[in-house]
């Protein structure tokens, strides 16, 4: 038997990956790979709002894009009528998407399995119709556009190599955040209704308010990504947080691991970069990431990452021959950080 | 001695079924209450009544003179009572330790000493310190009982409700199970345990109740009840 | 009033394509317990392969036949080959359904392109009577819709089949150990709602063009009407497809239709939240053991 590792310890490779990628713009890449790595960034913060709600507590939302969405219409809408930039942007756009995480949650908690993600998906639909009917306040089917410049401390940072900082620091915070609610009595709370509802109020746990917590939770890291996503593109539309988009952060949170701390990462870099890899078009790269996101789903429910380690203690259980118990014990629980 | 629990006139319709058709039932302090009857009798109701799974058609449940009939479960844990599942339930994908420690967490506030405030005093008391790092979906199904004993215990009750918990036990953790529960009382916990199991509840119980189609039909000392025609007949149309 | 008449009409046709839907979806849902957002692709394909046929030179009537057949055996292989292993886990057969939908949409824009595909309307006789437009291709939709739908629930209510079936939802183990061929009917249930998915498309293509992503919009309606009638429900979904058709034809009418899809979103919710059984009541999926 191994003795678990210690919440520090499941920090660190996520923080040694966070500044590795922090070193990306000393080895000169070229202006697209620093785009698709700003855009894997955003997605990622988002991605960890998903994996709090469905790695931690087991539900699975269908409508995520949408309440990325929120976030980056907020910031449109401050910018434009308000005056209001980025800095401020960002704490409220995560408010905002939170609100709107709490406005489905609560009535879409009162509905068992299956309905529940359905309704997940309609209220994704649902905010993309109002989007679009929203007239000139939201700038319907064409969107908004965003001029305000990213300022820090009083120079520009929106050209590519410092909006990227910015995106590796949220990256960070997030990574920190999740890793903190992971390792907290609340993220054991939620683990525990993930396991076993029941169970869970028997012992006490308010099981519906912790569910809509962690959707709430879920909200505040897509809003916030929203509003990175809306600095970047400078223009949105509702078609940015439709229903492929929420099927797209589905995959990546999939093929990276729900429960894993590097999950995130993984995901967001491996979907966002696949398709230059493998050098392929964009109706190409969605036919594979739709074989890809039901190859996960049927075979690697652990996610992507999860399913190598499995399949590499497996590897090295059968090639150190049978005595060595501690694989045996350790093989259906990948290593580090997961929960 | 003192009523903590009090069941008055309770009654669960499933359409035409009367599951519990107006059962009085009251648990002392301090004792170790048993609830037996056939399959159907209403025992699985009257527990899932009492933690909050159904809410009665009629009647009342008091819990220390206040009333909890409508009470949803996790706050019948709150106020109190504690209980086990006829399932052996557990947190399976999560290590042994992890799930007391969630319990513990979770334990209400209550001033009377109490000896398991740790979930390492806790896997001792039950004997899985053996199996802390394990991950309780992988336990032996005699171990899932005891840990399930130890999450109710977590919680601090006053009164732990037992549904079967002896089903699918050999004779041996069976007898560790009875020696687990027969100390609860002296450390101010009150218990009630549904069974089949006849011995195991001339064991524990000095007070049986009998239900049969949802109704009490003997409420009184072990052997008495055992040897009143009434549930003889009921049980097997002749000798237990 | 002849302008309401008209969208009620219009409203109604368009109701009958989305009943076919439901109707599929409630069947596959209700009976099996796998819940197939990509439904709609498959009515896309199925107006896919109506416009290919008519394309290549054959009648409506064929190429409908040929939607449907074609659609049917997609449904069969996909059954068997994907949906067959998320039969305990219907979430996982969701998201499974939502890869699909993707794939099956990008597949077509590979071969094809995205842009709107359309055949010449199979019949076009229009009667006006009394000041109304009636289109008789819209006409002929709600004809055949009726006529399948009264097929289908006859074959499901009165049949030996229909009735094992039920008794398979009711209770799998016994139904099994009677000697139903349990995962068969599952398999013919799948099939049967994809057939009538093949159906929808062809009927829909003979009205509209459709885009490869006319089956996203199309489905969350099917699968609205399906959940408001009551999942596993024939005639709830009927019922409910009525309504619908008639409030979006109104609406159409008077003048909101771009709120119209709104409708179908907003009603699904408010039934879940408040008739999670649906108005008429219907299974909440075959009990798993």
């Amino acid at each position: 038997m191994s003795k678990p590792t210690s919440p520090l310890q499941s920090l660190l490779p996520a923080l040694i990956v966070i500044v590795i990628l922090a070193l990306v713009p000393f080895f000169g890449p070229s202006n697209r790979m620093l785009s698709l790595a700003i855009s894997a960034g955003v997605n990622i913060v988002a991605l960890y709002g998903l994996s709090v709600l469905f790695g931690q507590t087991g539900i699975l939302s269908m409508g995520h894009a949408a309440l990325v969405g929120v976030g980056a219409y907020v910031a449109a809408i401050l910018a434009r009528d308000a005056g209001v930039g980025f800095w401020v942007a960002i704490p409220l756009g995560g408010i905002m998407a939170a609100v709107a995480a709490a406005v489905i949650g609560i009535p879409s908690l009162r509905v068992s399995g299956h309905h529940f993600v359905i309704m997940t998906f309609a209220f994704g639909q649902l905010l993309t119709i109002v989007l679009t009917n929203g007239g000139d306040y939201t700038g319907a089917a064409t969107g908004l556009d965003l001029q305000f410049p990213v300022m820090v401390l009083g120079n520009r940072a929106d050209d590519l190599v410092p909006y990227y900082f910015i995106v590796v620091g949220f990256v960070a915070l997030s990574a920190i955040a999740s890793w903190a609610i992971i390792n907290s009595s609340y993220g054991r709370t939620l683990r525990a209704i993930r396991e076993n509802e029941k169970l869970a109020a028997s012992l006490g746990i308010n099981v519906g308010r912790h569910k809509i917590g962690a959707f709430v939770v879920s909200g505040v890291f897509a809003g916030v990504s929203g509003v990175l996503l809306a600095y970047f593109f400078r223009h949105i539309s509702p078609s940015q947080f439709a229903s492929f988009p929420s099927i797209y952060l589905a995959l990546m949170v999939m093929i990276g691991g729900p429960r894993l701390l590097l999950g995130p990462i993984a995901g967001g870099i491996l979907v966002s970069f696949l398709p230059e890899v493998l050098n392929l078009d964009p109706v190409e790269s969605r036919i594979l990431y739709g074989v890809c996101l039901i190859a996960v789903i049927l075979l690697l429910p652990n996610g992507l990452i999860a399913g190598i380690l499995q399949g590499w203690q497996a590897l090295f259980k059968s090639l150190s021959g049978s005595g060595d118990r501690k694989a045996a014990a350790n093989s259906n629980r990948p290593s580090g950080a997961s929960q | 001695m003192n009523a903590i629990l009090d069941i008055k006139g309770l009654r669960k319709q499933f359409g035409g079924v009367a599951a519990l058709a107006g059962v009085d039932l009251s648990i002392e302090e301090g004792e170790i209450l048993g609830i037996v009857g056939p399959n159907g009798s209403g025992k699985t109701t009257l527990f899932n009544v009492v933690t909050g799974v159904y809410k009665p058609t009629e009647g009342s449940v008091s819990w220390r003179g206040r009333d909890i009939t409508n009470l949803a479960a996790h706050e019948i844990s709150g106020a109190g009572i504690g209980y086990t599942f006829q399932q052996a339930m557990a947190f399976p994908g999560l290590p042994v330790m992890e799930n007391v420690r969630i319990a513990c967490e979770h334990a209400r506030k209550s001033s009377r000493p109490y000896p398991w405030t740790t979930p390492q005093s806790l896997l001792d008391f039950v004997g899985l310190s053996a199996l802390a790092d394990e991950r309780a979906g992988i336990l032996p199904f005699g171990s899932l009982r005891l840990l399930g004993i130890a999450l109710a215990l977590a919680t601090r009750p006053s009164l732990i409700l037992l549904d079967e918990p002896a089903a699918g036990l050999n004779d041996r953790e069976t007898a560790t199970l009875v020696g687990l529960v027969k100390q609860f009382p002296e450390h101010g916990i009150s218990v009630c345990v549904i069974d089949h199991d006849m011995k195991l509840m001339q064991m524990l119980c000095k007070r049986l109740v009998v239900l049969d189609f949802g109704s009490k039909i003997a409420d009184g000392p072990t052997q008495a009840v055992l040897n009143d025609p009434k549930v003889l007949e009921v049980y097997l149309g002749g000798a237990l | 009033m002849d302008i309401l008449i008209q969208q009620l009409l219009n409203g109604l046709s368009i109701a009958s394509v989305i009943t076919l839907i439901a109707v599929g979806v409630t069947l596959i849902f209700g009976l099996t317990g796998i819940i197939n957002f990509a439904h709609g692709e498959f009515l896309m394909v199925g107006s896919i392969v109506t416009w290919l046929a008519v394309r290549a030179g054959l009648g409506f009537l064929p190429a409908l036949i040929l939607a449907v057949l074609a659609v049917a055996l997609m449904g069969y292989v996909l059954e068997r080959g994907l949906f067959r292993f998320t039969l305990t886990r219907p979430t996982n057969g969701f998201i499974v359904s939502l890869g699909l939908i993707v794939v099956l949409q990008h597949i077509v824009i590979f071969f094809y392109d995205p842009n709107q595909k359309s055949i010449p309307r199979p019949l076009t006789g229009v009667w006006e009577v009394g000041g109304v437009r009636i289109a008789s291709v819209r006409v002929m939709v709600i004809l055949v819709t009726i006529a399948v739908v009264a097929m289908t629930f006859t074959m499901v209510t009165r049949s030996r089949y229909g009735r094992a079936l039920r008794a398979a939802v009711d209770d799998r183990d016994t139904a099994a150990l009677m000697g139903i061929p349990v995962r068969r009917y599952i398999t013919g249930v799948f099939v049967l709602g994809s057939a009538l998915a093949g159906l929808g498309g062809a009927l829909l293509i003979a009205l509209f063009p459709i885009t490869p992503f006319t089956g996203g919009t199309m489905v969350m309606k099917g699968f609205a009407v399906a959940l408001i009638g009551g999942l596993g429900n024939l005639t709830g979904a009927v019922v409910a497809g009525l309504i619908l058709g008639i409030v979006e034809g109104f609406s159409a009418g008077y003048g909101f239709s771009e709120w119209t899809d709104a409708y179908s979103f907003g009603l699904m919710i408010l039934v879940l939240l408040f008739r999670p059984h649906g108005l008429f009541g219907g299974t909440s999926g075959p009990k798993m053991a």
